[in-house]
């Protein structure tokens, strides 16, 4: 019964500004790739259905505005989020620098119930870029840093040449199965015919 | 009405004298016509495009309207038969009460089969009003014919559509249950999983509002009216070009916020309080029916915005001789005892000092109508409502004493099954042995008040005299005026009255011309209008009004008592439609015995 369930999952996307969020998401929801740079205003939101385990998934993603100036939007768009996914740009250091920034306000704004296991994916993007010549945050420094804050998955990718979108996309949806909280069972208050004096008094203005 | 006060008066409090209040609507309406132009502000005519869009759209009503017909003859022998083989086997399906952790209604999601069949008129006539416009509906209309025909169709519409389709963003009125993450919790049309981004847009512009330290209400696009509702973690929204005022449209919402809450209770807000990605689709599993089922009422049940209910009308001796074994199982430890043929009441009694708010009444109906499977079994169902108290469950038993009528017993212990079922068992003895049924499928088949009987001057208040609902129509000497074809007298096609203290409504049964189902949807949208601007707290409360367009003479009359709305045709003199709403508050007067339930003690205080 419960497996049958369709999941819906709540992805947001942060990372700086330029590093390929909505090129991703553009190669990942429409197969679609372009060279032009287009700033997203605020956030956009994009919906793909996802096959995992024989389970439907729905990840609605937030794909949100890199640049300082929207950051004041974080509190309301990160409430509820089942994963976050932060992208960096390969050839650029102060993207990688800057991811750790990424996590902490999410954490802080977000403030799941358990940050320590809150899922993340990390996405190294761009490796198309001059062949990976111009490439200067190393895999091994990437992967340390996400061993090093609770072993977050981490991908290389290549939102041009759709180079590994789908597979890490899988692992979003397989690290929410994982954190999949336990169903727990609905049981609302009955009246208390003791009670109900009191809640005359206070609620009943007919 | 002559101003003659040659009827006695009544009690001051609960009978005011129809003479008094008759003048003083004369001399109210005498005082307007000092400082009313004769042309109606503008803000309350109804455009001509607005009218063409809304034509169109009414064919949704009449397909409720010939499913009730249809229910009550077609189905009948049917049910019946089906309700007497399950009763045998109540007993196997009560071993396991249906527990507190389920919502309570034991349909599933795939009762919303009809999604495909094309019922959604209201898409065609969508809002932009270009070319285009015109010849769609003009197949449209041929569709409603059809249409007209067949049954409403419980349940949600058109699941394959997304906000990408033109279809979808066609719809005349849509409406959104979201979570304050922005998970899609219901959608009146198309599937809530593909509608995620959509859904995510609107918490976002709810949020960054929010996040300002402010909030959003109203936004208004084009002909479109965007209306906001935040309850906590629940965000509703209705998105519509229908032209309703805001206030209908926010009152809409409530109403689908608390028949959220009649099912699952205010705790849901403790779900997202432990977990904000908190997921509550599957918590209202099967509902939709439900909710379709409450949307469409609100174009057809005036309830929905008067917020009062109405009573099936019976002779004054089967009404008391129902409330009295209803009284009896309710001093037995059951809260509410209530007798219901669709949507009008039979009787209804509340434990000592409890009272029920017409709104709960509303949305308890409309979930057992609604339900399927209330009417084929006895049901024990754990149900909040919402005036009463929003933060826990009561108990309902449900159980069809015919293919319209149903008792509920509401209690608040879980493990009451037993003992209602054996009230219920005494009270259909007494319903089946005092008549009370019988009478009751004759109410149903002779209608209420029908505008045509409306009599003419008062007669001596002898009660033989005055016309009575029970009595067959024709002995009836119903008076004609000679200067109208169709309708009442004076040209009077419909009215409403709805009584302020007794928390109930009494409308006309309608009659040409308002005869399709279009029309009459047409004209409870005008009542609504009428109704939201005698309410709007910022010109008003105002004690009379008097509109005339191209459709109707609309009058609405409001005393501390009483709130009259009565709908005309649209060349009929004025004088003599104040003179008639005089005339239709004095015959509700003379045959509240059997229109309303008097003296229910829930509604006393």
């Amino acid at each position: 019964m419960a497996s049958r369930r369709r999941m819906l999952l709540k992805v947001i996307i942060l990372g700086d500004s330029g590093v390929g969020k909505t090129s991703l998401m553009n190669q990942y929801v429409n197969r679609k790739f372009s060279n032009q740079y287009k700033a997203t205003i605020g956030a956009d939101f994009l919906t793909k259905e996802v096959q995992f385990e024989d389970r439907q998934f729905t990840l609605q993603i937030w794909d949100t505005a890199g640049q300082e100036r929207f950051q004041s939007l974080g509190v309301a768009f990160y409430r509820g989020a089942d994963c976050c996914v932060l992208v960096y740009d390969v050839n650029v250091m102060k993207s990688f620098d800057n991811l750790n920034n990424w996590r902490e306000e999410f954490l802080i704004q977000a403030s799941p119930s358990d940050p320590e296991n809150f899922p993340f994916v990390v996405l190294g993007n761009k490796i198309d870029v001059d062949s990976g010549n111009s490439r200067v945050v190393s895999e091994k420094k990437a992967k340390a840093w996400c061993a090093s804050k609770g072993n977050i998955p981490y991908f290389e990718t290549s939102a041009k040449e759709g180079f590994n979108v789908e597979a890490a996309f899988q692992c979003i949806a397989k690290n929410a199965l994982k954190n999949e909280p336990e169903e727990e069972i609905y049981l609302p208050d009955t009246i208390d015919v003791v009670g109900r004096q009191q809640q005359r008094s206070s609620g009943c203005e007919c | 009405m002559s101003s003659d006060s040659s009827s006695t008066s009544g009690d001051e409090f609960t009978n005011p004298n129809p003479n008094s209040t008759s003048k003083s609507l004369e001399d109210q309406f005498a005082s307007a016509a000092l400082t009313e132009p004769d042309n109606e502000p503008p803000e309350i005519q109804e455009s001509p495009n607005g009218v063409v869009n809304g034509s169109v759209g009414e064919n949704n009503h009449g397909e409720i309207e010939s499913n009730e017909r249809e229910g009550a003859v077609g189905s009948n022998l049917e049910a019946r038969q089906s309700a007497r083989w399950r009763r045998t086997n109540s007993e196997v399906e009560v071993e396991a009460p249906s527990s507190p952790s389920s919502s309570g209604y034991a349909g599933e999601r795939g009762s919303s089969s009809a999604s495909g069949s094309s019922v959604g008129f209201e898409m065609m006539s969508g809002g932009i009003g270009g070319g285009d416009d015109v010849e769609i509906q003009e197949v449209s209309n041929v569709d409603s014919i059809q249409d007209s025909q067949a049954s409403w169709v419980p349940g949600k519409r058109h699941v394959d559509e997304d906000d990408a389709s033109l279809s979808w963003r066609k719809r005349k009125k849509h409406f959104f249950i979201l979570s304050n993450s922005g998970k899609p919790i219901y959608s009146r049309y198309g599937d809530e999983h593909k509608l995620a981004g959509f859904s995510a847009t609107l918490q976002a512009i709810i949020s960054f509002v929010e996040n300002g330290g402010d909030r959003v209400k109203l936004v208004r696009a084009g002909n479109h009216q965007v209306v906001f509702l935040v309850k906590g973690p629940i965000y509703l929204v209705c998105i519509s070009c229908t032209e309703e005022p805001y206030e209908s449209l926010r009152g809409q919402l409530e109403l689908i916020y608390g028949q959220m809450l009649l099912i699952l209770t205010k705790s849901v807000n403790r779900c997202f309080e432990k977990n904000p990605k908190f997921d509550m689709t599957p918590l209202l599993g099967g509902t939709d029916v439900v909710f379709s089922s409450l949307i469409h009422s609100f174009s057809w049940n005036p309830a929905t915005f008067l917020h009062a209910y109405t009573c099936l009308p019976l002779a004054y001796a089967t009404r008391q001789a129902a409330g009295a074994i209803l009284q009896d199982v309710a001093d037995s430890g059951v809260l509410f005892a209530i007798l219901m043929c669709k949507h009008k009441v039979i009787s209804l009694v509340g434990a000592q000092k409890a009272s029920l708010h017409p709104d709960d009444m509303l949305l308890l109906a409309n979930f057992v109508m609604s339900s399927e499977s209330f009417r084929t079994s006895e049901s024990f169902s754990p149900i909040c409502l919402p005036r009463y108290n929003p933060m826990a469950f009561l108990y309902a038993y449900v159980h069809y004493l015919d293919v319209d009528t149903y008792l509920m017993l509401l209690t608040t212990s879980s493990d009451a099954f037993y003992h209602l079922k054996d009230c219920r068992i005494r009270i259909e003895m007494v319903l089946l042995r005092s008549n009370v049924l019988s009478e009751v499928q004759r109410s149903m088949l002779d209608g209420g008040m029908h505008v045509e009987d409306l009599p003419t001057d008062p007669l001596p208040r002898s009660g033989t005299l005055s016309p009575h609902l029970g009595q067959p129509r024709d002995s009836l000497e119903s008076f004609r005026e000679p200067f109208v074809g169709i309708g009442g007298p004076a040209g009077l096609w419909h009215f409403m009255y709805r009584s302020i203290f007794l928390d109930q409504y009494v409308s006309s049964e309608f009659s040409p011309p308002i005869n399709s189902p279009r029309k009459q949807k047409r004209l409870y949208r005008a009542y609504q209008n009428l109704y939201a601007s005698m309410h709007d707290k910022g010109i008003g409360p105002h004690k009379t009004q008097f509109r005339r367009d191209e459709n109707y003479v609309l009058l609405c009359w409001a005393t501390q008592d009483f709130e009259l709305y009565a709908a005309f045709d649209p060349l009929a003199d004025k004088a003599v439609a104040i003179k008639t709403c005089n005339r239709v508050c004095q015959w509700v007067k003379d045959v509240e015995n059997e229109i309303f339930l008097l003296g229910a003690s829930p509604f006393s205080w």
